[in-house]
């Protein structure tokens, strides 16, 4: 019965999808009323949420002769779980993912829409469709099961053990799906004429949008594996890590590309629009086929030959759109090699590197299988030698802002001698004093130059400077945080006997005892330990647990959170006889400023976003009048 | 005069940095040399876990090996060599500069290079030709007041009503071919899909884990009230992994097919390691009932001491004290 509905509501939007095509297309052609279209665009957003709405009411029923609930579903599931299980798999978390995009196709599809938006709603409503299709088809949740199991196994036990399950997807999900908009704004840009030269301004406060999610996203990812999968770490160079950084990355260079109206970057504007969301779809491919073994990939379907025909699809329609179109306004003078754009494509070019560092050791594996037999891993090290070192000269680039505004060269170099001596006075304490090996030095370095530079620039400036003030911030923090982390972290593991204690620097943990409990059928060992650090004491009690259902074991670690450092402990393994466990303590220091900086990072995204957003509404009502040039100040 | 103080201390600070950079690049920065080789391989049991952090067994005794040979004089290259011998070039954390693996370092020399070089041209498109640039203007829809930025929204007022645009471009052609083929082109996406959506694969199969396959299929037996065989499946998934929820649910099988003999064994074995496990009483206290009815109740009495909130607390209750 809720399958049939469900089903139902699929089937509506595949029909409001590509109906909600034609009709823009139509407006943006002949100018015809844009009502009907808007119509069917909320209608596939309906279609969309009454699918979600049916699986919830299925799962929170426990119907199981819906095959998604009886995949996924389980008595034994708290509720809170049981709502965010339709995330946890793969058919499930495609409505969500439909959900999304159709809520960005309704608010872009707003107000009075020209002809440019009206061809971007073509292009979201064609993604639109090909999600609808692939629900319907290949992914339909709601196939009927029979006969029809009395119980399910419940979401992986993995999703089970943090709350960030229920906020963490969705957020991801609203941060790939946003970059939709700057893509489709992109194509349509030359479609659509004259009205197309507007395509940056709209396309910006989105691509806000979608960067603040995706780094919410990501970081509040980085921290749920940090507090569930136990290994003391929070980011690993997984696939589907990889796969959230790719378009993170050049929608951060679009973000800096796009600044003062774009003007001279025409190309790269338009490229790195179509790149994010390109990446979005490929890294959809990536995660969601099972093509590559990660960690994350909960879900396996063989969705990918279609991911990959889509994704090839869409990248063949942005060359060929976007290709030929040539800039109009050709820059008249050349600027100056101390600027803000030098410096913007400085930025450009080291990002579009890292993303294709990170973008070939991911794919390796995938290639390199058919092409010569073998199985390739490509491992952090990898990493580290290419995307670590770029990061930390974009890091430096953060803390130029202050120094580029500066009218003259002298003021410039005088804007940057206390940000430089700060940087080198903190890598020549930091190296003297400890040996954080070179890239966590000059990381410090780099992020001390940053803060200085901002600090000194002080509070001055509207809601951009603000804006790019904390993201630059955020960024520096987490770059101090994530090298403090990796450098300074020191583990042991050792297996105890009750009484005996294990530790690290000047963190002692002693062994009280090993508890085995099964409740509701899921059996959970967990051990006591005494943890004593610099003088203070408390209790820790990491756990294993055991779910016969899906036949996994998780560690759940016990992890103190300090200003300082954060002490971390895993229970690794347990004598038969229940007198002895492995556990592994991890010291990590100054992990918090990973969150810390994801936090003001964002909070720099979304104050640029209200910027822009109040700055487009001031803006709207002007039928003509030019718009206040948004340039930089360059040195004459 | 400022200067001459800022110029020598900014030397001073340059000089005690490039001091710290040496110093921390230095030989003696990696301190644990197990650590050091056993991050530049990969956990083959693993999925993207170099050896160094990963707590499976496989990895924990590749470590051992490792400090083995480093004991024995071996160099870290040595040593990397004899796990490539043992297990190839998959075992390497990260795939020797050659074959595919060199792509790993030309992918992103080609980026930087490209995004290098369309950077100047941007930055210096005089440098790039300008008889190119000359003759691109001409493949922009030649709109009227395209060429003047500023003109660009005056031509293009809005109907409120969504009326036929007042544009001379658009009015040459007439839509209907481009809608048809746009229409036509979203059939065929659809049909694309569902054409090879229904020709896929279903989804693989997950590795064969014999203890998961006998578990899965207990769990749907006992859904069906077959808990004799429920009870069979039970018993070869312990016979690959001793687990204590596994065990307990053998038990309460055993007991609902009336092998209450069996049961009692069962439970037995669960609590002989854990005497307070609440199930293990439970059933324990069950069987009893058909077997020894003397201890049935001092064992139930003990299950309700030790977990008097357990759901089917209520239930042995009243069945003590009826």
């Amino acid at each position: 019965m809720l399958g049939d509905l469900g089903s139902a509501g699929l089937a509506v939007g595949l029909l409001a999808a590509p109906l909600a095509a034609l009709l823009w297309l139509r407006v943006a052609l002949v100018g015809a009323p844009a009502r009907p279209a808007r119509l069917a665009s909320t209608g596939a957003l309906l279609a969309a949420a009454a699918a979600c709405v049916t699986l919830e009411a299925a799962l929170l029923g426990h119907d199981f002769s819906v095959r998604f609930v009886a995949e996924n579903g389980g008595r034994h599931v708290p509720a809170y779980y049981t709502v965010t299980s339709l995330w946890s798999a793969m058919d499930g978390s495609l409505l969500l993912w439909l959900l999304v995009l159709g809520g960005y196709g309704a608010l872009f599809a707003r107000g009075r829409p020209d002809r440019l938006q009206a061809y971007a709603m073509v292009v979201i409503s064609v993604v639109t469709t090909f999600f609808f299709a692939l629900s319907t088809f290949a992914a339909n949740p709601f196939r009927a099961v029979d006969p029809v199991p009395l119980d399910g196994p419940g979401p992986n036990p993995l999703l089970q053990e943090h709350a960030a399950m229920g906020v963490h997807p969705p957020l991801l999900y609203a941060g790939y799906l946003g970059m939709v908009v700057p893509f489709a704004l992109a194509l349509a840009a030359p479609l659509a004429g004259p009205a197309g030269r507007q395509w940056l301004r709209l396309a910006r406060p989105w691509a806000l949008l979608a960067w603040s999610t995706l780094t919410v996203g990501i970081v509040l990812g980085a921290w749920w594996s940090y507090a569930v999968l136990g290994w003391g770490g929070y980011w690993a160079w997984d696939p589907v890590e990889n796969a959230s950084l790719l378009p993170w990355l050049t929608a951060t260079a679009f973000l800096h590309t796009s600044l003062g109206g774009g003007r001279g970057r025409e190309r790269w504007n338009s490229v790195l629009a179509c790149a994010g969301f390109l990446l979005v779809l490929l890294g959809t491919f990536l995660t969601r086929s099972g093509a590559v073994a990660s960690v994350h990939a909960f879900t396996d379907s063989p969705l990918g030959p279609l991911l990959l025909g889509f994704v090839l699809l869409a990248a063949l329609a942005a060359t060929a759109i976007t290709g030929h179109h040539r800039p109009a306004t050709a820059r008249a003078t050349a600027p100056p090699l101390w600027s803000r754009p030098t410096a913007v494509l400085v930025n450009a070019t080291l990002l579009g590197t890292v993303a294709a560092a990170v973008l070939i050791g991911t794919v390796l594996p995938l290639l390199a299988e058919p092409l010569t037999g073998s199985r390739v891993g490509v491992g952090p090290g990898y990493y580290q030698r290419t995307a670590v070192p770029l990061a930390v000269v974009v890091l430096l680039l953060a803390g130029l802002p202050p120094a580029l505004r500066s009218r003259t060269r002298a003021d410039a170099l005088r804007r940057l001698a206390l940000p430089g001596a700060a940087a080198l006075a903190t890598v020549a304490a930091v190296g003297l004093l400890s040996r954080p090996g070179p890239a966590a030095l000059t990381a410090f370095g780099a992020a001390a130059f940053v803060l200085t530079g901002l600090f000194a620039a002080g509070a001055r400036g509207g809601t951009r400077r603000w804006a790019a003030t904390l993201g630059h911030a955020g960024l520096a923090l987490l770059a101090v945080g994530v090298a403090a982390s990796a450098s300074y972290q020191r583990v042991d593991e050792g297996t105890l006997r009750v009484g005996e204690t294990i530790r690290v620097g000047d963190v002692w943990a002693r062994l009280e005892s090993v508890q085995r409990a099964a409740p509701g059928g899921r059996m959970t060992v967990r051990a006591r330990l005494t943890v004593s650090s610099a003088g203070s004491t408390h209790t820790a009690a990491p756990a294993m647990r055991y779910d016969p259902a899906r036949d996994t074991a998780v560690a759940v670690p016990a992890i103190d959170t300090g200003p300082r450092r954060d002490v971390y402990l895993t229970l690794l393994a347990v004598a038969a006889d229940g007198d002895s466990a492995t556990v592994r303590l991890a010291v990590t220091p100054l992990v918090g400023l990973v969150w810390a900086g994801g936090a003001v990072g964002t909070a720099g995204g979304l104050l640029a976003l209200a910027g822009a957003a109040r700055a487009g509404r001031r803006r709207r009502p002007q039928p003509a009048g030019r718009r206040a040039p948004a340039t930089t100040r360059m040195p004459a | 005069m400022r200067r001459l103080i800022v110029v020598p201390g900014l030397a001073a600070l340059l000089a005690l940095a490039v001091a710290g950079l040496l110093r921390s690049a230095g030989p003696a920065a990696r301190t644990d040399p197990v650590a050091a080789t056993a991050a530049e391989l990969r956990c083959p049991a693993c999925q993207g876990e170099s050896v160094v952090d990963s707590p499976s067994p496989i990895a924990a005794s590749m470590r051992q090996v490792i400090a083995d040979h480093l004991a024995q004089g071996r160099s870290r290259e040595e040593i990397r060599r004899w796990f490539v011998a043992r297990y190839g070039d998959e075992v390497l954390a990260q795939p020797p500069a050659r074959g595919p693996g060199l792509l790993l370092w030309v992918v992103p020399a080609i980026a930087l290079l490209g995004a290098g070089a369309a950077a100047a041209r941007t930055l210096r498109p005089r440098l790039a030709g300008s008889a190119r640039r000359s003759g691109a203007r001409t493949r922009w829809p030649r709109h009227p007041g395209s060429a003047r930025r500023s003109g660009g929204r005056t031509r293009w007022p809005r109907h409120p009503g969504g009326a036929r645009r007042a544009d001379g471009a658009t009015s040459r052609w007439s839509p209907g071919p481009v809608c048809s083929l746009t229409a036509a082109g979203l059939i065929a996406l659809v049909a694309a899909v569902a054409v090879a959506a229904d020709g896929l694969a279903p989804p693989a199969p997950p590795p064969a884990d014999p203890a998961a396959v006998a578990l899965r299929l207990a769990w749907d037996l006992e859904g069906r009230q077959q808990y004799e065989a429920a009870a069979q499946m039970y018993r070869e998934a312990l016979r690959e992994r001793t687990d204590d929820g596994v065990q307990l649910r053998l038990a309460f099988a055993l007991l609902r097919s009336s092998d209450a003999a069996g049961a009692e064994r069962a439970a037995r074995e669960v609590l002989d390691h854990a005497p307070e496990s609440p199930d293990g009483l439970l059933v324990l206290g069950l069987a009893q009932r058909a077997t020894r009815p003397a201890d049935a109740t001092a064992t139930l009495r003990r299950f309700l001491a030790v977990a008097p909130s357990h759901p089917a607390a209520a239930e042995i209750r009243r069945l003590l004290d009826p």
